[in-house]
């Protein structure tokens, strides 16, 4: 989705169990939903 | 098509303001995530940066991941935050960037542009500034951004291809993009997709 938006020199970060022991766990291992730092560059 | 808009994004929105409305006049209510101080150091936030700040700066803080992990912001930098609640990642931004930087929050939500601002005034952060609006439609000039942050935010939003040209358009050449945000390992149905309640709980 970032590259068809135009953006360069993605990076994504490690995973982060963003919804264990909160309520929203269960549904988040329905999907596998995690959490994730992203980086990504407008082109010059 | 990757972009299509599944959902009703009026209904989404008012949805959403509801859910934040609550987190920001009761922040240690009940809620589907976990949010404040435990949430910040589960995230790997800098935790002597985190207790230098009030309990009101942090308290409604309910992010997915960190947006500084993967780069810190340098000084002078002007950061935008976009659905910046009640305002801890701007709070950060501010320290990083320092006084000769800027740092402008956006939300929607009126309740936490006031607590933000409030705790702004409270930490005498003259370089940070909170305004009113949607990320689909941001208050911001062409091209005025070195960087645009965000956590937590653009899953909320139906249109997200609106969303990335927005950014496009607030960077400046070569500027940034560091967001956090959560994805799915596994396909999630059509049918759960259109159910908007998931969305929010």
């Amino acid at each position: 989705m970032l590259k068809e938006a135009g953006f360069v020199d993605i990076e994504i970060g490690t995973a982060i169990d963003t919804f264990g022991g909160a309520r929203g766990e269960k549904n988040a291992r329905v999907f596998d939903v995690y959490g994730y730092p992203f980086l990504a560059v407008k082109p010059e | 098509m990757a972009f299509e808009v599944m959902v009703d994004a009026d209904t989404l929105r008012e949805q959403v303001k509801e859910k934040y409305r609550e987190l920001a006049e009761n922040p240690r209510g009940r809620f589907h995530f976990h949010t404040g101080r435990p949430l910040a150091a589960r995230l790997g936030y800098d935790e002597s940066l985190t207790a230098s700040f009030p309990d009101s700066a942090v308290e409604s803080f309910a992010g997915v991941a960190n947006p500084f992990s993967l780069r810190s912001l340098s000084e002078g930098e002007r950061v935008v935050d976009l659905g910046s609640g009640g305002g801890f990642d701007c709070f950060v931004a501010a320290r990083q960037v320092g006084p000769r930087g800027h740092v402008v929050g956006v939300d929607m939500t009126q309740e936490m542009l006031v607590k933000a601002r409030g705790v702004a005034a409270e930490l005498s952060l003259n370089h940070v500034e909170f305004r009113e609006g949607l990320i689909e439609d941001l208050p911001i000039e062409d091209g005025w951004a070195d960087v645009v942050v965000s956590n937590g935010v653009i899953n909320l939003c139906a249109d997200k291809r609106r969303i990335f040209s927005e950014i496009q358009r607030v960077l400046r050449p070569g500027g940034r993009l560091q967001f956090a945000d959560i994805a799915n390992g596994k396909p999630v149905p059509e049918a759960a997709i259109r159910d908007i309640n998931l969305w929010t709980d």
